[in-house]
């Protein structure tokens, strides 16, 4: 037997970055004695290095908790844990969809901040209930009255209705539980309806294939039952189900309402996609579930090993790891400078970092990576269209009629007194302003339009750095517009160095082909011969800079112990050279073939 | 086989040199009894190749050495080895020559001196923290010269001011020394002077003061990166290590080469004082390793290598292993043919270590 629906609360805790979310989780689980004391690493939801280092989420996974409430009924609370960045915003929006209701904590000191409206929004275009959770109460620096009126004015909820809580004391946690039973609607969905599932996420396990972690929105899904994924098209058998407590607990019988995983010998997370229908073969489903949307990448970078011969390690490495994160996108390509390696498509920033971080680290490549960068539309003045995911293969500028980059529209919330340097940044990024909302007296949220490629660069840093630290920002795509792009090209001794090719607008063209070329000539080490290193634009040369020949390496004294500890020496250096890639008769470091970050740094 | 090499460290200074990274100890006198007794109980004690071609006293100051302490070193050396007319050198600090000390070394047999000069200039020596002036220097070459028929002048380039060199040079050659080492300024980590290597000269002056050595000392055979000499006053010694063959080292810190093993002394005066020879490093090398360290090193010779020492050597030329690497430092200027050998060019000294980084 299932669990009796109106027992059943279905949730997920949204937050910004920072704001405790994780720290909420493990208090929960503890107060459910859902996971043994013993096992409770810090935050246990954060299953990756990457995640726990960083204090971010990046997978979401879920939990099932049972709860004896005040009411003195037995409730099964299943908490699905959302990913907390702007990259992941798909896969936010369908862990919701598979909610009732939300936990919106929002920090008692650091007040509603851009990624917490943009959670809060897309839980209500999901129609969830949302409790708002003020938490860190106990701070020297909290400010519940101003929390609780950002919470009316700016989401339009009720912020008196709030719960107070300090996850990182303990404060708060029964009553949380309590608010999560008595105001999130139990769920609806007919147990005798045909299947539907919908996968809110999936993970790949080494020993048991993909793990599809579901929620039941109709009909009952049972070990044996062969299933259809509706968008995938493709079908298989159920070989085990259960639950989540939080390791995966078999049991007999998934019931609408219920939240759970799914294995069924699926070899790759390709075929399960999130946000797709899982439906019974013998007795389908006639409609999909809603909002099921192939994702697209955004942003791109081309990917080589450091070593050329390390090119079918990169390629096995790529295919294991597409197995466990099927939302990055790759091909083969080829670079003049770069040699054999790959094309790689990002949700986002964040995204690309964690893939490289991963490729690195878990299969123990060495990677050149170069400047990411989106993808352009163009449209030939033959009419012909075409997208543009790298720079080099833009075709040659008389041919080209129109070139449109992706624009986005960004939320940054800041206190007031940043907001003239916001608006400034913004400016300098081709930003269109459209318009400043002020949150209370402290802090206000400016909406800019503004091309995708300048966030791409460095603005999240940027904005950090010029609001000390709190600026926040979210941002959605809003489409291709066309732009005054041309393309950049850097020449090391004459020769174009494809992987350095960049597009960027064409009033700042020539002040980023200087800083380019400047921030190589310090990159690029002395060698045996002057390497010039040019800049041009269309063609057009409008920068040299010269690194000076090498003329003298020589260790003056060589006897006895020196031999070895030379010879030593030598080989490490030769091991950093490795990580040099050989451009004509040019040795060039990998950090120049990522310098263009560096400009935007530097440059204003 | 070869008759090895011998090289004698003597730990003590009067005042430690600021730039010098060898194992050495400031002393008020000279090197004490126990040191040479320590010394000659290690040498009596080796258990090695019986035949020896050279000895070289090294330091620290080797000048330290009381005429008795010297002469019972070189006894018990000719007890343990078989030395056929060797070649015995030793380092002297300029302000250690007397004439009771080249009496000395006269009697026991010493055949090279090698004046620890490194400038005229006495900004400089100040500069190097020496313990002598550019008076004390002119003395000591003076009085070397006239004992000696081969020896040597020590100089370092690139201290400050750096344009001191010239004279330097020019001050040299007035006492016709039959030998010229010209070291380039090193900031050693572990040296006082590592704190100030900032202060290091730019690698281009640092050409320049070293072509003008190659210019200035053009009657000499300029036969390794930073030695001269004229012909038949090479240091034979050193050759030893250039070709990478074996050699015994005894003292504090002293490496050896011996059957394929670099081993080294034990540092520490002290213990060393209480077991001498205590290895504190013993390194077996691949025989790869040996070939890419014989190699570095004859590229540090004008003679170059000769392929034929090669193949008696590891039975197979060179390009057997190395052809790649040696053909890419031909198109690169650095090496050339002579020959039948293998010999680095004028840029190739200037660009010593590039030779060794395409080999490793």
């Amino acid at each position: 037997m299932g669990t009796p629906i109106e027992r059943i609360r279905n949730f997920s805790i949204i937050a910004h970055i920072d704001h405790g979310k994780s720290t909420l989780a493990d208090r929960l689980l503890e107060y459910t004695h859902s996971v043994d004391e013993r096992k409770l690493k810090a935050q246990t939801l954060d299953s990756m290095d990457i995640e726990r280092e960083r204090g971010i989420t990046i997978k979401s996974v879920a939990v099932r908790m049972n709860y004896k409430a005040r009411d003195g009924h037995d409730y099964v609370l299943n908490l699905i844990d959302t990913p907390g960045h702007v990259d992941f915003a798909y896969e936010v929006s369908r862990s919701l969809a598979a909610c009732e209701g939300a936990l919106l904590l929002v920090d008692a000191a650091q007040g509603v901040e851009a990624q917490t409206l943009a959670n809060a929004y897309k839980a209500i275009d999901q129609n969830l209930e949302i409790i708002p959770v003020i938490n860190k109460i106990d701070l020297p620096s909290a400010d519940i009255p101003g929390v609780i009126r950002q919470i009316d004015d700016i989401l339009g909820l009720d912020g008196s209705s709030a719960v107070h809580a300090s996850a990182k004391a303990g404060i708060g946690t029964e009553d949380v539980l309590e608010a999560v039973v008595a105001r999130i609607p139990a769920p609806t969905g007919d147990r005798d309806k045909p299947l539907r599932c919908l996968i809110f996420d999936a993970v790949y396990n080494s020993y048991r294939g993909v793990i599809i972690y579901i929620r039941v929105v109709e009909g009952r899904v049972k070990p044996g039952a062969k299933i259809q994924l509706m968008a995938s098209g493709t079908k298989f058998e159920v070989i085990e189900l259960g639950v989540l407590s939080p390791e995966t607990t078999p049991t007999s019988l998934l019931e609408a309402g219920e939240v759970g995983y799914l294995i069924c010998n699926i070899k790759s997370l390709d075929v399960a996609k999130i946000g797709d229908t899982v439906t019974d073969v013998i007795n389908p489903a006639t409609e999909p579930l809603p909002g099921y949307e192939e994702v697209q990448p955004v942003v791109f970078c081309g990917m080589y090993p450091a070593v050329a011969n390390d090119y079918t390690e990169l390629r096995d490495a790529l295919e294991k790891l597409q197995i466990n994160d099927a939302s990055f996108q790759y091909h083969a390509d080829s670079s003049d400078a770069l040699g054999f390696g790959y094309r790689l498509g990002f949700l986002g920033l964040l995204h690309m970092e964690i893939v490289q971080e991963r490729l690195e680290r878990e299969f123990n490549l060495t990677l050149v990576t170069t400047v990411p960068n989106v993808a352009y539309h163009i449209i030939m003045t033959n009419g012909a269209d075409m997208m543009i995911e790298n720079a080099s293969k833009m075709p040659p500028t008389g041919e080209i009629d129109v070139i449109e980059e992706p624009y986005i529209e960004a939320d940054i919330i800041c206190p007031t007194e940043f907001l003239s340097a916001v608006i400034d940044l913004c400016k300098k990024k081709r930003g269109i302003h459209v318009r400043v909302d002020y949150i209370d007296s402290r802090r206000c949220m400016a909406i800019y339009q503004m091309p995708l490629a300048e966030i791409v660069l460095d603005f999240y840093d940027k904005l950090k750095s010029l609001s000390r630290g709190y600026g926040s920002l979210e941002y959605r795509i809003i489409g291709y517009r066309p732009g005054d792009l041309v393309k950049l090209d850097i020449m090391l001794n004459g020769d174009r160095v494809d992987a350095l090719s960049c597009i960027v607008h064409r009033e700042r063209a020539s002040w980023v082909g200087k800083q380019l070329a400047s921030r190589l000539q310090k990159l690029i080490p002395r060698q045996q011969f002057e390497v010039a290193i040019q800049a041009a634009i269309g063609g057009k040369i409008i920068v040299r800079e010269t690194v000076r020949a090498m003329r003298k390496n020589v260790t003056a004294k060589c006897y006895g112990g020196d031999i070895t500890r030379k010879r030593k020496l030598l080989e490490k250096q030769k091991e950093g050279k490795k990580r040099m890639k050989q451009v004509g008769s040019v040795e060039v470091p990998q950090e120049a073939f990522m310098a263009l970050l560096k400009v935007n740094e530097d440059g204003d | 086989m070869d008759p090895i090499g011998v090289y004698i460290h003597v730990p003590y200074c009067r005042v430690a040199c600021p730039y010098c990274d060898f194992v050495k100890k400031a002393t008020r006198g000279d090197a004490p009894d126990a040191f040479v007794g320590a010394l000659c109980r290690e040498i009596a004690a080796f258990d090695g190749p019986d035949v020896a071609a050279s000895v070289f006293f090294g330091g620290g100051t080797p000048s330290l050495l009381t005429p008795a302490g010297f002469a019972a070193i070189m006894s018990v050396l000719r007890q343990r080895f078989r030395m056929d007319n060797p070649e015995v050198s030793v380092e002297v600090n300029p302000d250690d020559v007397s004439p009771d000390r080249l009496d000395a070394w006269v009697e026991a047999g010493v055949a090279r001196v090698n004046l620890g000069v490194q400038s005229f200039d006495d900004r400089v020596l100040k500069y190097f923290g020496r313990c002598h002036d550019a008076a004390d220097a002119r003395r000591a070459c003076e009085a070397v010269a006239s004992r000696f028929e081969n020896w040597g002048i020590d100089l370092i380039f690139g201290g400050r001011p750096h344009d001191a060199w010239g004279e330097t040079l020019a001050e040299c050659l007035r006492f016709a020394p039959p030998h010229v080492s010209t070291y380039g300024l090193t900031f050693e980590e572990g040296t006082p002077f590592w704190k100030r290597r900032a202060e290091a000269i730019d690698d281009d002056i640092g050409l320049e003061l070293y072509r003008e050595g190659d210019a200035a000392l053009v009657a000499y055979d300029h036969y390794e990166v930073s030695n001269f000499a004229l012909p038949g006053f090479e240091c034979r010694h050193n050759l030893i290590y250039w070709r990478n063959a074996e050699y015994a080292g005894f003292g504090p810190g002293a490496y050896s080469y011996l059957d394929g093993v670099r081993a080294r002394n034990a540092p520490d005066i002290d213990g060393y004082l209480r077991a001498p020879g205590a290895k504190s490093e013993s390194l077996r090398l691949s025989d790869r390793e040996i070939k890419v360290e014989t190699l570095i090193q004859h590229f540090r010779t004008r003679r170059g290598l000769p392929r034929a020492d090669y193949v008696a050597r590891f039975g197979a030329t060179p390009e057997a292993e190395f052809a790649a690497p040696l053909a890419a430092l031909a198109a690169r200027g650095l090496i050339e043919e002579e020959g039948d050998s293998l010999r680095p060019t004028r840029t190739g000294y200037e660009l010593n270590n590039e030779i060794g980084l395409a080999i490793v």
